[in-house]
């Protein structure tokens, strides 16, 4: 039976959350996937930038090209890169979030403290989370001056905003990854097999799931395509299946919000675009509202995930 | 003895034949031509007085040519193909040309002289032609202008084109400049018959007459009535003038906008949103039974509020609500929609842009799912929180 507790769950909270960012931050590990990430995401940057600066764009979201472009050298967008770069980061960053404590057998102690399990678990995904987003902002940042210093125009306001969503959107598909790699890190005690599944998962997801997509459509679709009707339910129950892999609403909020011309993420019946000016960006609240339900689910899968890992965690002996 | 002779006609027959053959019969001998042997000539400028010397039915031979009884001062030569020359010879029944340039001094008094022209062959064949140049005053340029249809009727915005047929009576050529005159603010302009060069003057060869045509086009705004134009050419003195009249009758002119010009808006989807059109009439005469209409993307609705105006009279303007509803299934975007106004005969349109919107409720059951992910979370701490 459990007790009604004393005191707030989110004592000793800070403390945690300093130290963690504060250890994440000064540990090789960190060095280590900053640069992978930086490695990563230079490459289509670059090539991007070189390709802006000798092709006139009458996009006139230059800006916004910069993440997107998908130049021929390099064959992979900024923002498709990051796709698959945010997961491991995160995965790097949680994998061992509790178990390594429990194996080094300082969770007992850390716990002797007048600090809840609540505000531990919380506290190392705040500071795992934090850690992600400082990267990503430097990230950012990095690109963004880069941009300034070869592309020679300063970035509209719309640009400024679409491409500060981005971030937060970013940080968001980042935290659903950590949080998946903590839910592992709670579960298992070896940080070898927690980093496994965790990469499974991703694997799984990047790899497999839209094969599995695919092969699920096939059999759950009618055996006649009769009317364009029919080809659209079928083409957004495609969508829907893809759409339960966390990649496929980060790229899908990336898309409305940095291709401001995107109108739609799911198919489009002719009779929609008759009288509609093709190329017209879409107003930033729009384009929002168009990704809102991307957004809104990362972020209720992270909290979920967490939540998950929360009860596993609460009912777990720490006791070693 | 009658078959001898018969026989005898046989045998001349063909040679008088042969002889009939290049000139009338009976008509044999060396001949000076001219068309005009008596005309008047202007002092201090110079005529020329085409000859030929015609050989008909003689042996050719070389023919030396004179002039005789030249006034002293004048100045008569004698050219054949623009050289000077002193002798032709012309073949049997063939011409020769030549022509006689005559200076005519400045000072040569009024009055009649005589001159003739002598060709003498070295044996007994000779011709000679008397010319008389009358010194006086040559009959004057003279022009004319004529139109077939001189009134011509239409609206402000037709072009009123006159053909006019400008004639060249004098004696020689000119070159002959167009003007037309009409009130203030119409547009003339003259093109050759089918040409569509603008031309200002026209070169006309003496006697003849040239098709010209006068395009006018009045001001939009003229009010309806007749104007005159007053059609000139001149040419050395001489002037030929008519007048022309445009008919004008009034039109009216649709023109469709909003109150501050703007032409876009935006629309939620499945609400409809509310734009005032302005309609205006430019024109000259007023505009019956104006009927609104308007091309919206499919499954869309557009509602005009009046649906029809009676009339709009000139330089007044009509208030138009339009309700367009996007379609329920419409995505976010920008769509064209164009409204058109149909009166008599008068049209106008205008595209407007509709930014489509759509409703924030997603925006908020989104929210949603974060308020209920957020109490599980909350329901978790409550449950299994513990010391």
């Amino acid at each position: 039976m459990p007790r009604s507790r004393e005191g707030s769950p989110f004592t000793g909270l800070g403390p945690v959350f300093l130290k963690e960012f504060a250890d994440h931050l000064s540990s090789a590990r960190m060095m280590v996937l900053m640069l992978f990430v930086i490695v990563f995401g230079a490459f289509p940057v670059a090539t991007s930038l070189q390709t802006l600066r000798t092709v006139v764009d009458p996009n006139s979201f230059i800006f916004l090209r910069i993440f997107t472009l998908e130049s021929e050298q390099v064959g992979i967008s900024f923002t498709a890169a990051l796709n698959f770069i945010i997961p491991l980061m995160a995965i790097g960053l949680g994998f061992d979030a509790v178990n390594s404590e429990f194996n080094r057998r300082t969770l007992s102690r850390v716990l002797s403290q007048p600090i809840y399990r609540d505000a531990l678990l919380l506290g190392k995904f705040l500071g795992g989370l934090a850690t992600l987003a400082v990267a990503l902002v430097a990230l950012w940042l990095i690109v963004l001056g880069a941009g300034l210093l070869l592309l020679g125009v300063p970035p509209r306001g719309v640009e400024v905003a679409r491409g500060l969503s981005f971030l937060v959107v970013a940080i968001a598909y980042g935290g659903v990854w950590l949080a998946i790699a903590m839910l592992f890190s709670v579960i298992f005690r070896s940080t070898a097999t927690s980093a496994l599944c965790a990469l499974g998962v991703w694997l799984f997801f990047f790899i497999l799931w839209p094969l599995l997509a695919g092969a699920l459509l096939v059999g759950l679709a009618p055996s006649e395509i009769r009317s364009m009707d029919d080809y659209a339910a079928v083409q957004s129950m495609g969508l829907g299946l893809m759409r339960l892999s966390p990649g496929t609403l980060f790229s899908e909020a990336v898309l409305g919000l940095l291709s401001p011309e995107t109108r739609t993420l799911g198919p489009m019946l002719p009779s929609q675009m008759r009288g509609a000016i093709m190329g017209a960006p879409l107003p930033f609240d729009q384009s929002v509202l168009l990704i809102w339900p991307q957004v809104t689910g990362l972020i209720a899968g992270m909290i979920v995930v967490f939540a998950a890992a929360y009860v596993i965690f609460q009912r777990e002996e720490v006791r070693a | 003895m009658r078959r001898l002779l018969a026989l005898l006609v046989l045998l001349v027959l063909p040679l008088a034949g042969a002889h009939a053959q290049g000139d009338p019969p009976g008509v044999k001998g060396l001949f000076l031509l001219t068309d005009y042997p008596s005309q008047t000539v202007r002092a201090g400028e110079v005529t020329t007085i085409r000859v030929k010397v015609n050989n008909a039915g003689l042996v050719p031979e070389p023919l030396a040519l004179s002039l005789q009884g030249v006034p002293t001062g004048w100045k008569a030569d004698i050219l054949g193909g623009g050289q000077p020359v002193a002798a032709v010879m012309a073949g049997v029944n063939q011409d020769v040309t030549v022509q006689i340039r005559v200076e005519v001094p400045k000072d040569a008094k009024p009055g009649s002289q005589n001159l003739v022209l002598n060709a003498k062959g070295q044996t007994l064949q000779q011709a000679s032609l008397p010319l008389t140049l009358t010194v006086g005053t040559e009959t004057p340029a003279k022009l004319s202008l004529k139109s077939r249809l001189p009134s011509l009727r239409g609206t402000p915005r037709s072009a009123f084109e006159y053909t006019l047929t400008v004639g060249n009576d004098s004696g020689k050529d000119l070159t002959v400049a167009l003007s037309a005159q009409g009130p203030a603010n119409f547009q003339n302009t003259f093109t050759e018959g089918f040409g569509s060069n603008e031309i200002s003057s026209i070169p006309i060869e003496a006697g003849q007459t040239k098709d010209i045509k006068l395009k006018v086009t009045p001001p939009r705004d003229v009010k309806a009535g007749d104007y005159p134009v007053l059609v000139k050419v001149a040419a050395e003195g001489a002037t030929a003038e008519m007048r022309v009249t445009l008919q004008v009758s009034g039109q009216g002119k649709l023109a469709l906008s909003t109150k501050d010009g703007r032409l876009s808006g935006e629309a939620e989807i499945g609400k409809a949103s509310t734009y005032t059109l302005i309609l205006n009439n430019d024109g000259t005469a007023p505009v019956e039974e104006v009927e609104m209409s308007g091309t919206v993307p499919a499954n869309w609705k557009v509602e005009f509020n009046p649906k029809t105006i009676p009339s709009i009279a000139p330089n007044d303007k009509k208030e138009v609500q339009v309700a367009v509803t996007p379609a329920d299934k419409a995505i976010a975007g920008d769509y064209v929609a164009s409204f058109r106004a149909n009166g008599r005969g008068e049209q106008a349109s205008a595209d407007f842009r509709i930014t489509v919107t759509t409703s924030t409720l997603w925006g908020i059951v989104g929210v949603g799912v974060i308020a209920v992910a957020l109490l599980v979370l909350l329901g978790a701490v409550m449950r299994f929180g513990r010391r």
